[in-house]
């Protein structure tokens, strides 16, 4: 049973891991906490689930446009609510980043309703049995494109121009701006990729519970931010440590504890690690530049 | 407290007195006897129209409506004419006390259809029983609610009864042995869970016992917990969108289960999002609106017609409610204690929420409908 609940737990970790690099790539180059993210999440979900039962687009062809659809959302609430404030306070920016998520979760209220959609299943039920686990031909699609949509977010940061420079934006911005590096680009890019992730998380998450609604980016956008900040608020290997920690972490407490204490036991682990390692798992101390 | 605050709580407790002092004279003066002067019956309904429960409210109202319409159109009462005033609680308790005493004071009612929730019932209760006034409560699901109060019905479906004839249903009839119980973390939840329990312990064997919360995506964890204990079934006792989700994960991890659930299944959604993981659930139902039986279509035609929509549990047991009161009219005579006596006796009533008896105490026999899933839709199966 042990096993089992470890893969039940690492299934739902890499979905919370894909929401959490959303926060890490933004707060890694901006220093805000976006708090729309959950918002972007469900929007993903509702714009797959739209495609693939209203335009009958199929369905791997949807989770791409749901992706691209969520990014240009990302870079409009970035330019929008976020870019006005840049050299204000940090607390204006998170002020209006509470805000944007307040106001998309209404008008998703507004447009959608409050009753649950229903997401057609994209491939055949199928359980397969192992002699420690079961699992389903829709989990191991969910692990294999996460872990697939990790490693290519990782190769875009070591590998290619964009991805250097947005690391080199993340150390220093005004020395990077003297390189001759466009900031602000750099930073639509970020919350383009950011957001896409959100949304791929959204529709798979979607599809494996069966059901969209318009407040379903609350709870796990509030995880995906606690698996971040356990991995290390701005790292990008931390938060997908983290998120596979927090999903397992949980299931393990729901299993073994109380299911009752899910989300206590989530939230019991970030204060323990923040106690004993207040950068995170993965987090290097930050010097302040005075 | 400034000046003027204080001026107003003076005021408002001056009108408060002089309220009670008129609710005390009211009770003094002597009601005209009812039903004697010849063809009016008046009938109450209290519940709330307006505020958070006015769905069920509403539903409430409506359902009596059709039956006294029904009843005054068929001309089965005679030269009796019924009529209809409904009062609004906005789902308070103290609100409730006071249409309790508006009715029977002011209206001089005979008989209320009320109240909807138990804690207006609960306050509403002792009032009608001083008065005399005989009052059955179509929807108030409270433990022991009728108890010692004589003047007090009901005619609903409590979460006990419901759980209780499932349990014996599954082992009796479809022969299950060994359940998993997995139930949501509130009131509907627990109750059910207790009384399935304890029946299902009774006749067989409870292997599991788990909880949820209203709101979980993910059941995987306690579904493996359920799957080691090996189950023949599960009752699911919670609300259809996370029985849907239960379902289709038990489906996924190869927890191949006889489903079963309560009231709080069935619903199209249930089915919509459960998909072929939820083929084949039984679950327990107030009212089934899709009943073939032409005394459930008629009702369900009439509402519809009058109101736009599909009646609910509630417009149902309320709709059964008022013809047990007609009934008792038609068979012991139109004055309170006629009605009271009347109520008192049903017997196998067959209404459209099923076969109905009134025991001693003023509670409901009910035999409970089961429903189950077939080819994508709700059958009815008992």
């Amino acid at each position: 049973m042990f096993i089992q609940q470890l893969v039940n737990g690492l299934i739902l970790g890499s979905t919370y891991a894909l929401i959490a690099l959303g926060y890490t790539m933004v707060y890694g180059i901006i220093e805000l906490i976006n708090f729309a993210h959950g918002e972007i999440y469900m929007f993903g979900a509702f714009a797959g689930l739209l495609l693939v039962t209203v335009l009958k687009v199929p369905f791997f062809l949807a989770f791409f446009l749901a992706m691209a659809l969520a990014a240009l959302l990302g870079m409009t609430v970035e330019f929008l609510a976020y870019r006005p404030l840049r050299h204000s306070t940090r607390l204006a920016a998170l002020i209006s980043a509470i805000g944007a998520s307040i106001f998309l979760q209404n008008l998703a209220l507004l447009i959608m309703g409050a009753q649950p959609y229903t997401f057609p299943s994209p491939v055949e039920a199928k359980v397969y049995q192992t002699p420690f686990f079961t699992i389903s031909r829709l989990e191991i699609i969910i692990l294999i494109f996460s872990f697939l949509l990790m490693i290519a977010l990782t190769l875009f940061i070591q590998r290619t121009k964009i991805g250097k420079a947005m690391r080199a934006v993340a150390q220093d911005k005004d020395t990077a701006s003297l390189m001759g590096i466009n900031i602000n680009q750099i930073i639509t890019v970020t919350f383009a990729i950011g957001s896409a992730l959100g949304a791929a998380s959204g529709v798979m998450v979607g599809i494996y519970f069966r059901t969209v609604t318009f407040s379903m980016g609350l709870m796990p956008g509030l995880k995906g931010f606690v698996a971040a900040v356990l991995g290390g608020i701005g790292n990008i290997p931390g938060a997908m440590m983290g998120g596979i920690l927090l999903g397992i972490t949980e299931t393990i407490g729901a299993a073994y504890i109380s299911s009752q204490y899910r989300d206590a036991v989530a939230f019991a682990l970030l204060i323990m690690v923040l106690l004993l390692k207040p950068t995170g798992l993965l987090g290097r101390p930050v010097q302040e530049k005075v | 407290m400034t000046k003027r605050n204080k001026k107003m709580f003076m005021l408002v407790g001056v009108f408060m007195c002089l309220a009670m002092l008129l609710a005390i004279a009211g009770c003094d003066s002597k009601k005209p006897a009812n039903g004697e002067e010849g063809t009016v019956v008046k009938i109450g309904t209290v519940g709330p129209l307006t505020g958070g429960a006015a769905n069920y409210g509403i539903n409430v109202q409506r359902g009596v409506e059709i039956a006294v319409e029904e009843a005054n159109a068929s001309g089965e009462l005679g030269d009796i004419t019924l009529e209809l005033i409904s009062e609004d609680t906005g789902g308070d308790w103290s609100a409730a006390a006071n249409a309790f005493t508006k009715l029977i004071e002011i209206d001089g009612v005979d008989v209320i259809v009320g109240a909807v929730l138990s804690s207006e019932t609960q306050a509403g209760g002792p009032i009608a029983m001083e008065a005399k006034i005989p009052t059955i409560s179509p929807s108030s699901t409270a433990k022991d609610l009728t108890k010692g109060n004589p003047y007090l019905f009901r005619n609903c479906l409590s979460d006990e009864v419901q759980a209780a004839q499932l349990a014996e249903y599954a082992v009796k009839e479809l022969g299950l042995k060994k359940f998993a119980i997995f139930y949501t973390n509130n009131d509907y939840g627990v109750s059910l869970k207790d009384a399935f329990e304890a029946k299902a312990r009774e006749l067989a064997e409870v292997v599991a016992v788990e909880v949820f919360m209203d709101g979980d995506e993910s059941f995987k964890p306690q579904l493996t917990k359920i799957k080691e204990s090996n189950p023949d079934s599960l009752y699911i006792a919670g609300y259809y969108t996370e029985a849907a989700k239960i379902a289709q994960q038990a489906k996924e991890m190869g927890l191949n289960v006889q489903l079963l659930g309560a009231d709080g299944l069935c619903n199209v959604a249930y089915i919509d999002i459960g998909g072929e993981a939820v083929e084949g659930t039984y679950a327990t139902s107030g009212f089934y609106p899709d009943d073939p039986t032409p005394a459930v279509q008629n009702f369900v035609t009439a509402y519809k017609n009058k109101y736009g929509e599909e009646p609910d549990m509630f417009a149902a047991q309320a709709y059964d409610a008022a013809w047990i009161v007609i009934n008792a009219i038609k068979s012991k005579g139109p004055n309170p204690e006629q009605i009271r006596e009347g109520i008192a006796a049903t017997k196998d009533f067959p209404g459209i929420t099923g076969k109905t008896s009134i025991d001693e105490e003023g509670d409901t026999i009910k035999d409970v409908i089961i429903l189950k899933v077939e080819g994508g839709k709700f059958t009815r199966v008992r």
